[in-house]
């Protein structure tokens, strides 16, 4: 028996350069108690789908042809009235950012208890309460919970909230829109699994969507690949990934990095090792650098001294909240340390000259992790490049900064004739997040920051982009600090990862011992949890992603660094 | 939205799809745009080709009707004075020539001294900081509680006559307060943003990020601010006319209503002397408006409409 019924359903966009067909033909359907998958890049369609489901299309977009039927419903002819009582009720909607769907101004169970009151009238108070009770614990929250307002609540919290209230009038249909996309591993596995226990309890079907194959194979029984609004393949997830048909859905198998598996990085050409010419002095050291907001400490003391003599690429790791974004605006500078100095080439950055001042501009560069703001949306996109190109003294004419321009497009893979003379908005994140690695190449600085720089980028780009800046550290002898909270890319690019947790460094070493054979059980946690695009690999081992949270609550903070290793040119420091 | 299958894109032909390219074609701020330059036109024009000495007490017969009209008296509008004349014999068409642009330019004169002063507080506000930003903000926030009208009643009777440039003056003084507090909030945001990030990085100096980096990017909403300010300058500013509060020897719209409503014209049925400068008042203002929402759609796309 399908719960939910799709058939060649397309969805029209007018837009002022034309008709946009978010979606042609589109036809699946789900059967109770089943999860289906339905992955994608930005701008494929999924998102769009599930809206038409709810019937909450934004305008300008319309159904231009097909059907949707739930159960006896044919959702697209359903009165207004009668939508409106069968979300919720039938068919539910989990949203992606959790932060920006409760009401701030609302504590959690009156939100719920909404949603009882309107479908189904003034209840028993008393039964009301057990409900709302029940509803907590099904998801795992304890019963307080339900008294407070949304900011006192973490993101994964919230984002339980919101399955709580997506499941609280038993629908036959729950789509969850990548609810856990803004959520770092550790909670992205609880998640999940709460998720799906309560999806199983209840017995409806489920609607997961996504860009994450490794969470696909964790989670779903059906898979669709959606590309362009175009269906490319569907069918059993095992199936589809495991022998994809369509070349699209191999690349987005491909494109997951692993841990240990094959670098994605290919076979790069053993180019001789360019080294920078001699100097005393260290390209950039902390020395005893903490920083604190308040009475909450971001990042302990630590002191790490980067010799720069040979060009490497330091991962630091972690979640969000551990501290490592921080460290690395304090290494750039827009954030001054609370206590201790950072030094470049032996010079306090914070009592610099003007001369010394723009020395270090020039030498330390960053990519940041969303390209969207990056660029300036007045100017064309050549005044990222060309700005600071001048501002250091590097042009001697305009034609050369043309073709200093049309160069560093393409050694990133960017056809200049089609990307400079553009405005931002006409480019693709993965376009402008390149321009940025061009950017950095043009100004050939003595070290980067890239601060997630592939976090906001679709997942066929981000080996590509991360190739990129690779070849900035091969070619171009750039040092770089490599932020991240992905592991599995942190094990290929780097040559020493530090592991970031409360702002502590817990773990630190070459890759292959770190993240390859982890010792410290916050490594350890890291790592079991991220979801494998394997199906037969178990997600998070034996423990229930409950228990590792308690347990990691539960850690020693104090607990002293581990060492796993040196590599020539870094030497690292912690605590007083 | 529902699932009725016609074709909605194909009715919308291609030309509707282009003039959307541009938000500046605006049909809005067209028309807008339109009405404030008839009455710029309506001063120029006049002042060539109508004689402006009939706008001082003078030989015309009084209370006389515009053309088609008759007064109570039983007199008949004459081509002379087409519009009519008001109780002490001035030609309507010569005071609303002079009145309307003078009204006009005290607006835009107040608003463009009190974005001046916004766009300086703000900035220094949201970019400097700690105790400037902590003084900007009370003075601002002070300010906007306090009624200007109130404050200018008192200020202008102890003054006696003022000048078209005087009171502009005056009404600049209150209303700086909502673009410094607009443009403080938007530098503070814009001061995290990526792109100025970007800018400190590529060695930008303060002012460089100030007035290339963000203020091109401010420009529409310092445009929404500039026509808000003028409609709440040229209201302030009839407001005193009205009450008789103004530049006492030079015709504006205000003070002809003013004149208008102390010589009883509302009960004389002479309702051409307040008639039309309301009427111009009006359209000004409907101007001004217009404007401001086709400022509103340009620098806000999601108010764009399709059709």
């Amino acid at each position: 028996m399908n719960v939910l019924n799709v058939s060649d359903l397309s969805i029209d966009f007018p837009t002022a350069r034309g008709v946009v067909h978010a979606l042609a033909d589109l036809s699946f359907s789900v059967a109770r108690g089943r999860r289906l998958g339905i992955i994608g890049e930005s701008g494929s369609g999924k998102t769009t789908t599930a809206l038409a489901v709810m019937r909450m299309l934004a305008s300008p977009g319309f159904v231009s042809g097909g059907s949707i039927r739930l159960g006896d419903l044919d959702i697209l002819t359903l009165p207004e009235d009668r939508m409106r009582r069968a979300r919720l009720r039938r068919v539910s909607y989990i949203p992606q950012g959790a932060m920006n769907s409760l009401n701030p101004v609302m504590r959690v169970e009156d939100q719920l208890k909404d949603a009882i009151v309107a479908h189904e009238g003034r209840t028993d108070r008393e039964a009301l309460r057990t409900r709302l009770a029940d509803a907590f614990a099904g998801v795992g929250l304890p019963a307080h919970a339900g008294s407070l307002y949304p900011h006192e609540l973490s993101g994964g919290m919230k984002q339980r909230v919101c399955i709580a209230l997506g499941v609280i009038l038993n629908p036959e249909l729950i789509i969850a829109d990548e609810p856990t996309s803004a959520l770092d591993v550790v909670t992205q596995r609880q998640v999940m699994q709460t998720l799906k226990d309560v999806q199983k309890r209840i017995g409806a079907a489920l609607i997961l969507i996504g860009h994450d194959m490794g969470l696909m194979a964790q989670s779903v029984d059906e898979l669709v690949v959606l590309k362009d609004g175009v269906l490319v393949e569907h069918g059993d997830m095992r199936r589809v990934i495991e022998n994809p048909s369509h070349p699209y859905t191999r690349e987005l198998v491909a494109s997951v990095p692993l841990v240990g598996g094959e670098s994605f990085l290919g076979n790069s050409v053993a180019a001789p090792e360019i080294t920078r010419s001699r100097e005393d002095l260290a390209l950039l050291e902390f020395e005893n650098v903490n920083k604190a907001y308040g009475g909450i400490t971001a990042l302990h003391p630590m002191s790490f001294s980067l010799s720069g003599e040979e060009p490497r690429v330091i991962s630091i790791v972690g979640q969000s909240g551990s501290g490592k974004s921080t460290m690395g605006s304090i290494m750039l500078g827009f954030n001054a340390p609370s206590t201790g100095r950072v030094l470049f080439e032996g010079q306090d950055i914070a009592r610099m000259s003007q001369h010394q001042s723009r020395e270090f501009r020039k030498n330390v560069q960053a990519v940041f992790q969303d390209p969207y703001a990056c660029f300036n949306p007045f100017y064309r996109v050549d005044h990222a490049l060309g700005f600071p190109f001048r501002r250091f003294g590097y042009a001697t004419s305009d034609a050369q900064v043309q073709e200093s321009m049309h160069l560093a497009c393409q050694s990133v893979g960017l056809d200049p004739a089609l990307i400079l003379r553009r405005y931002p908005h006409e480019l693709s994140g993965g376009q402008r997040q390149r321009l940025i690695v061009a950017r950095a190449l043009m100004l050939n600085p003595k070290l980067l920051v890239a601060d997630e720089p592939v976090s906001m980028v679709d997942a066929s780009l981000r080996a590509t982009i991360l190739k990129n800046i690779y070849d900035l550290k091969d070619s171009h002898g750039i040092s770089i600090f490599y932020i991240t909270h992905d592991l599995a890319t942190a094990y290929h690019v780097s040559d020493y990862v530090m592991v970031l947790y409360k702002g502590q460094v817990v773990e630190v070493g070459p890759p292959k011992e770190v993240i390859g054979d982890p010792r410290h059980p916050y490594t350890q946690l890291l790592i079991a949890s991220i979801p494998w695009p394997d199906p037969d690999r178990e997600w998070g081992g034996t423990t229930t992603a409950a228990e590792d949270i308690a347990a990691l609550d539960a850690m020693d903070h104090d607990a002293p660094t581990v060492f796993r290793g040196d590599v020539p040119g870094f030497r690292l420091d912690v605590g007083e | 939205m529902t699932g009725v299958p016609g074709s909605r894109a194909g009715e919308l032909k291609g030309w509707q799809m282009r003039r959307l390219e541009s938000p500046w074609m605006n049909p809005k701020l067209f028309w807008g745009a339109g009405l404030l330059l008839a009455i710029v036109a309506l001063g120029i024009i006049g002042r060539l080709f109508w004689n402006l000495d009939l706008a001082f007490t003078g030989a015309a017969p009084l209370k006389l009707p515009p053309v088609g009209f008759e007064n109570l008296r039983g007199q008949e509008g004459a081509w002379v004075h087409p519009i009519g004349t008001d109780g002490s014999g001035r030609d309507m068409l010569a005071l609303i020539v002079i009145g309307a642009p003078n009204s006009l330019f005290v607006g835009l004169l107040a608003s463009l001294i009190g974005m001046s002063l916004g766009i300086f507080l703000g900035f220094s506000a949201g970019f400097i900081g700690g105790r400037t930003d902590d003084i900007i903000r009370v003075l601002s926030d002070v300010m906007i509680t306090i009624p200007p009208l109130l404050i200018l009643v008192v200020v202008q009777s102890a003054w006696g006559d003022v000048s078209l440039t005087m009171m502009a003056l005056l009404i600049a003084g209150f209303v700086w307060q909502s673009p410094t507090r607009l443009i403080r909030a938007q530098v503070l945001s814009m001061k995290q943003s990526g792109y100025v990030q970007m800018a400190r990085l590529s060695g930008a100096s303060t002012m460089h990020i100030m007035f290339r980096e963000m203020l091109p990017n401010l420009v529409p909403y310092l445009f929404g601010s500039f026509i808000a300010n003028v409609t709440t300058s040229i209201v302030t500013a009839v407001g005193l006319e009205v009450l008789g509060l103004g530049p006492q020897r030079i015709p504006t719209l205000g003070r002809t209503i003013y004149e208008a409503i102390n010589a009883g014209a509302l009960i004389q049925n002479l309702w051409w002397w307040w008639g039309i400068p309301t009427l111009l008042l009006g359209l000004m203002f409907i101007g001004l408006l217009l404007i401001n929402l086709g400022l509103d759609e340009v620098s806000n796309p999601r108010l764009r409409k399709l059709q």
